[in-house]
């Protein structure tokens, strides 16, 4: 083996659906991530590679690829760090490849859009003076708010995988943190696209999104905590068209 | 210039994707292994209305029928039958552990959930094929 260089096998392929594996040697000591690898590709032996690419500090969530089998940021994943030579890097799987690693990222923020992630207030104005928030309030769904939005989880997904029309757990993740904001007033509509079809009852806690997510997430829990209020929500409107009906 | 392309099969897509368990957790595998688990014992369901309805012909009948599975050259049944309570105590102790989960409580431990109620179900496995086995040795599963 060729202690110099790793061997990158990198998919390529197009919107048709052809795909095979090329394969690059890429010296050691000119990379540490992946994406510098891809990055060195594309400078020195192939300037036809697509992949997406910006900050290079795990902010910005564009160089999501599979990398050895798991969905990671290539511009945090260490390429001593997968203890071989050989690295595999093939597009995200559950997307539509566009170009070898670029995938169509639409789809996942269409079901992002749908939990409506954002500050929703009862009278639907503009409130006139800042909303105030202790920092404990903002404690309370920190952990939420840090997604970069990198799709990862959703390529993760065994039931994205086989439903496509699961909201998916970056979208469910974002439900919650907005229904745990104090600012927030939209919990009730929120619940209501969340308990549907598409929503938490799909979750059947594989908990891959959780192990794949760069920033600590943890969306496999906020999907189970979403599912148990959404219950009690449910609960709460049986007993009250209950007693609605129990008047009649 | 590339040194070369190659084919290789690579899916994580669909419902065989499930069973794609390299670099995956153990939340993926206890996963996969539940849905396993459902169907083996969806299709033991149905192998058992069907075995039951041969009541309709007769005690006989279906004691010969039964005979002709435990015994003879069919006597695999008996290891397709341990198999089967392997199948039935994991899914059943991942169910609790599910259960427990989705309803919001060990959250932060359901791996070790998951490790605590398997080795539980696999020491209650074992229990039950040591007692299964003593009455087949005294006859009395014929």
């Amino acid at each position: 083996m060729d202690s110099e260089n790793y061997v990158f096998l990198v998919k390529r392929g197009d919107e048709k659906g052809n795909s095979r594996f090329d394969r690059f040697n890429v010296p050691k000591k000119k990379i540490s991530t992946v994406l510098e690898g891809l990055v060195y590709i594309s400078e020195n032996l192939d300037g036809t590679l697509s992949f997406r690419h910006s900050c290079r500090m795990e902010i910005c969530g564009s160089c999501s690829m599979q990398i050895n089998g798991k969905p990671r940021m290539a511009c945090s994943t260490i390429a001593e760090s997968l203890g071989s030579n050989t690295i595999r890097v093939s597009p995200l799987p559950h997307y539509q490849v566009i170009k070898d690693l670029v995938v169509d990222i639409d789809p996942f923020f269409e079901k992002y859009r749908k939990v409506k992630p954002y500050i929703i207030r009862k009278d639907d104005k503009s409130p006139g003076v800042e909303l105030l928030q202790t920092p404990e309030q903002f404690k309370i769904y920190e952990q939420y708010s840090m997604c970069i939005k990198c799709g990862l989880c959703l390529a993760a997904c065994p039931i994205s995988g086989s439903d496509d029309d699961y909201l998916g757990p970056a979208a469910l993740a974002a439900a919650l943190r907005f229904n745990l904001d104090s600012r927030d007033e939209g919990t009730p509509i929120r619940l209501e696209i969340t308990g549907g079809e598409s929503g938490t009852s799909r979750c059947h806690y594989a908990g891959e999104c959780t192990e794949v997510c760069p920033k600590d997430v943890d969306p496999s829990r906020a999907i189970q905590l979403l599912r148990r209020t959404g219950i009690s929500h449910e609960l709460k409107n049986a007993f009250r068209r209950g007693k609605h009906a129990g008047k009649r | 210039m590339p040194s070369g392309g190659e084919s290789m099969l690579e899916s994580d897509n669909g419902t065989l994707g499930w069973l794609n368990f390299f670099h995956k957790g153990i939340g993926y595998f206890a996963y996969t292994m539940h849905r396993i688990s459902g169907i083996v014992i969806l299709l033991y369901l149905y192998l058992h209305f069907f075995v039951l309805s041969n009541l309709l012909r007769g005690g006989v009948a279906f004691n010969d029928l039964i005979t002709s599975f435990t015994y003879g050259p069919y006597d695999i049944f008996i290891v397709m039958d341990i198999l089967l309570s392997l199948v039935i105590f994991y899914h059943g102790a991942n169910g609790v552990r599910l259960m427990l989960n989705e309803a919001g409580y060990g959250l932060k431990h359901h791996k070790l959930m998951f490790f605590i109620l398997e080795s539980g179900a696999m020491i209650l496995m074992l229990l039950f094929l040591y007692y299964a086995w003593q009455v087949l040795l005294s006859g009395g599963g014929v």
